[in-house]
């Protein structure tokens, strides 16, 4: 009875080692030619949801992004005032009436829906009225408002109506619609759009289409060979959702998977030793900060004790080595450096902002002159009540956990006393919502118009975006002013006083940007550039060349078993 | 019945007022993106916005009409969610406990036969380390020597990305592969615990009159171990299968997680952190359901076999 169970124990791993070898497969002898590969994402969480008028996560926008078009693509240098920085997608031309009060959208004759139907004037119509309608709760809601209307002007012309003439109209229509196909969703009820089964039918326009989609499982983009816009290198793009950051580094250093986002930064090392993968940086319009609630926690108004005083907050500012701290968290090579209250892809950013230096001599001056004391136990007090507050940070990203501790370091070195607080997304983002934290390491994804800067440091966007409840009127003109001028550079001249400003308020510590450092097959060519506002926009170019394919690169186009 | 019935309410209702004392609701995303009006229109369309007392009202209403609610996380009706996962959770558990029984009862059966032996005293100390080691851990550890040191297996999902293009013996012995870490896993949770009850179970019987009788009879060892003590022994085992089963239950979550086995832990781990209410009270419910009829069948069961629980 031993002798058996070895030998059936035996017998099971020598099979799976086996079949291990087995499948290794052959790096030799591919199939010629430009197009081809299978390009398999090893993806952290699941897409629950890639219908483009309520997509919520990065997950649901990339596979948007790859199945449907826009009526032009914004291109990587985010200019957002005027069309320059657009390249033509399903509109191949625009032409603006006299007076900017409208622009006429010439469509792409060649453009075709997935299933063969042509793509027209009325599915743009249709396209401007999900996205907008309150009844279909898409969230653009609230950006479309200064679009008055969509017009069909024939089969392949669509004329964009809007209330005012503003600089960013091209870009507030183009960049927040995804055109949809009438006949495929137009029979269902906006309020029923929401919840519909149908909308997990993609049908779009875009390089790639939906092949299969298991929740959970797997999600299966192949080649539209058709497309107006040629077809993409790759034949097939496989989504795998990996619930733990350790599988998919598994998976992504045996070559079981090609491609993982946000790769553990602390075993990124392992990437440079493989050779199987290897570390390649993405760069977003994130960016990381550590803020301060100007109010009490909580409360909808008032002073916080602690950081309603500006030199409390550009004294904590000051006792932050921002540089020593990104080199420690990112490598000694890191540039991502945060440079004030914006990403430095978008563009508006300004290098040249003068932050509070990192002087911690200096940083304790300003707390003395601030009445905060320091009391015999290292600890600064005032009043009877000690500089001991919390930050509030998420369990879910190693880069705040490390930043937490960093911080929490740096200030007690002033005398101050930092709380760790980390919590889940889901009680992090209630707790902000509520006001209820002293200070919190957060991150902004902004919309790469400027915008996007009131969204978050605006005094309208208190209650809503603007956490840390600051507010001042100088900014908010001067972000006015720079979101209504037509002149780039005036544009950018208001913004960076605007931001200048918020730089010596010190609502914020800025950290970092936030950039993606992701472990890729070496076999995979990506394209050049980048877009900062997601790696996959241009997916469609990337290739794996012809001697470098593998035996999953060779199945082509055919149809799965069914 | 009665009984059962009342444990599955009650159970339901304190999950469905727990998940929802928590800070966020199924529209706490961290994307600033999404606006508060926007978030707020949702809140109202789908009546998170309403006293909670209305709230679990149209839900218990709702369930009698065999209707879960919809979850935000798989954007599809919860049925139809858990209809999905369940099966791939059972064959997981029912795996396990098939295996576990199977190897621990032998194990058992042996040490028993060879109490004092080495086998017995080797065998009894890898066990109970397998025993103290949580779950996840080993998990992890299984993950980290079979995916990596050692690639031989694969780390995670119940598929490899290109089942669909293998021929139907790879596409079957690569979702064997899939099956061995996870199952093994779990297997190891109960293995040890079955093979000391079992070695127990019959070093009570060994002594017997009628197997002393049987070997002086001239019946083989093996004959007496596996025909005679070892049926004798089955009755207490099957109580312990129904006793098992909510254990198993329980270990796939950490399991799931780990190997990223998309079945019912795996979606309930996701749906609380994602605060969808409706889809964490239906996998509470579920669960509890699987359990009362996990132990139903263990007590039909022993009722078959043994025909003095059937007096």
């Amino acid at each position: 009875m031993r002798t058996h169970a070895l030998l059936l124990t035996t017998s099971v791993v020598a099979l799976a080692a086996c079949s291990a070898c087995s499948s290794k497969e052959s790096a030799t002898g591919g199939s010629a030619g430009a197009y081809g590969g299978t390009f398999i994402y090893a993806q952290i969480g699941d897409v629950s949801d890639a219908f483009p008028p309520y997509i919520e996560d990065q997950n649901g926008r990339m596979v948007a992004d790859l199945v449907f078009d826009r009526l032009a693509q914004i291109n990587a240098t985010l200019g957002t005032v005027g069309d320059k920085a657009f390249d033509p997608r399903l509109a191949k031309s625009w032409d603006w009436a006299k007076d900017s009060m409208s622009i006429a959208f010439h469509l792409d004759p060649r453009a075709r829906w997935h299933d063969g139907k042509p793509v027209t004037a009325s599915d743009v119509k249709y396209s401007f009225k999900v996205h907008s309608d309150p009844k279909a709760g898409a969230v653009t809601v609230p950006l479309l408002t200064n679009i008055d209307s969509v017009q069909v002007r024939d089969s392949a012309t669509a004329v964009v109506w809007y209330k005012k003439h503003t600089p960013t109209e091209f870009y507030d229509f183009v960049y927040q619609i995804m055109i949809l196909p009438e006949h495929v969703y137009g029979s269902i009820p906006l309020e029923q759009l929401h919840t519909s089964p149908q909308t997990k039918q993609l049908v779009g326009s875009g390089r790639f289409r939906l092949a299969k989609w298991q929740p959970g499982v797997r999600m299966d983009l192949v080649a539209d060979t058709a497309n107006y816009r040629g077809r993409p290198k790759l034949d097939r793009i496989v989504i795998t959702p990996i619930a733990d950051a350790n599988a998919g580094m598994a998976q992504v250093l045996t070559g079981q998977s090609d491609f993982m986002q946000a790769f553990p930064v602390d075993q990124s090392d392992k990437l440079d030793s493989s050779k199987v993968a290897r570390r390649i940086d993405f760069p977003t319009i994130g960016y990381a900060w550590l803020g301060f609630n100007l109010f009490p926690p909580k409360a909808k108004s008032g002073t916080n004790t602690f950081f309603g005083d500006v030199r409390v907050r550009r004294a904590l500012s000051m006792a932050v080595d921002r540089k020593a701290m990104l080199n420690n968290v990112f490598g000694p090579s890191a540039t991502n450096i945060g440079y004030g209250p914006f990403p430095a892809a978008v563009a508006y950013a300004d290098s040249n902002l003068k932050l509070p230096p990192f002087d911690a001599a200096a940083a304790s001056a300003l707390l003395d002159s601030a009445g905060w004391r320091m009391g015999p136990n290292g600890l600064r007090v005032k009043n009877g009540v000690p500089l001991k507050f919390t930050i509030l940070s998420t369990t879910t990203s190693l880069f705040r956990r490390r930043y937490s501790v960093l911080l929490q370091d740096a200030l007690k070195r002033i005398g101050a006393q930092a709380d760790i607080d980390a919590v889940d997304a889901g009680t992090f983002i209630s707790r902000l919502n509520g006001g209820d934290f002293d200070a919190v390491l957060g991150t902004f994804n902004p919309d790469p118009d400027v915008g996007g800067a009131l969204q978050s440091w605006g005094t309208k966007s208190i209650g809503s975006s603007n956490w840390m409840h600051y507010s001042n009127r100088t900014v908010d003109a001067l972000l006015d002013s720079a979101s209504a001028s037509f002149d780039p550079a005036k544009s950018k001249s208001y913004s960076s006083r605007a931001f200048q400003q918020i730089a010596d308020d010190a609502p914020a510590i800025w950290l970092y940007d936030v950039t993606l450092i992701n472990g890729m097959n070496r076999r995979i060519e990506p394209a050049r550039p980048i877009s900062p506002i997601g790696w996959w926009l241009n997916l469609s170019d990337w290739s794996i060349p012809a001697d470098k394919r593998i035996d999953r690169d060779r199945i082509g186009l055919s149809q799965p078993n069914p | 019945m009665l009984q059962s019935l009342i444990v599955v309410f009650l159970v339901t209702t304190i999950s469905f007022f727990v998940i929802r004392s928590a800070p966020g609701d199924p529209f706490s995303y961290e994307s600033s993106n999404i606006s508060l009006a926007v978030r707020n229109h949702w809140r109202d369309q789908f009546g998170y916005n309403r006293p909670l007392v209305e709230q679990y009202a149209r839900y218990v209403i709702s369930v009698l009409h065999g209707q879960f609610g919809y979850s935000f996380g798989m954007r599809s009706s919860v049925a139809e969610a858990l209809s999905i996962a369940v099966p791939r959770t059972l064959l997981l558990t029912m795996l396990s406990l098939g295996l576990s029984f199977a190897i621990g009862m032998l194990v058992g059966a042996v040490q028993a036969a060879r109490r004092g032996s080495w086998f017995d005293r080797i065998s009894s100390g890898v066990l109970v380390v397998f025993y103290s080691l949580p779950d996840f851990w080993g998990a992890l550890m299984a993950l980290l020597i079979f995916t990596f040191w050692w690639p031989v297996l694969p780390s995670g999902g119940i598929v490899d990305a290109m089942h669909d293009f293998m021929s139907p013996s790879q596409a079957a012995w690569d979702r064997i592969r899939h099956l061995i870490l996870p199952v093994g896993s779990l297997t190891l949770l109960t293995v040890a615990a079955i093979a000391r009850y079992q070695r127990s179970a019959m070093l009570e019987i060994l002594p017997s009159d009628y197997i002393r009788t049987a070997r002086a009879k001239g019946v083989p060892e093996r004959t007496i171990l596996m025909r005679h003590a070892l049926r004798t022994a089955l009755t207490p085992m099957i109580t312990l299968a129904g006793l098992f089963f909510p254990a198993l239950l329980g270990g796939a979550v950490f399991v799931e997680k780990v190997f990223g086995w998309p079945g019912m832990g795996l979606l309930a781990t996701g749906a609380i952190a994602g605060r969808d209410y409706d889809l964490v009270t239906a996998t509470v419910i579920v669960g509890s359901v699987m359990v009362v009829i996990g132990n139903l069948a263990a007590d039909l069961l022993q009722m078959a076999i043994d025909p003095r629980v059937r007096e």
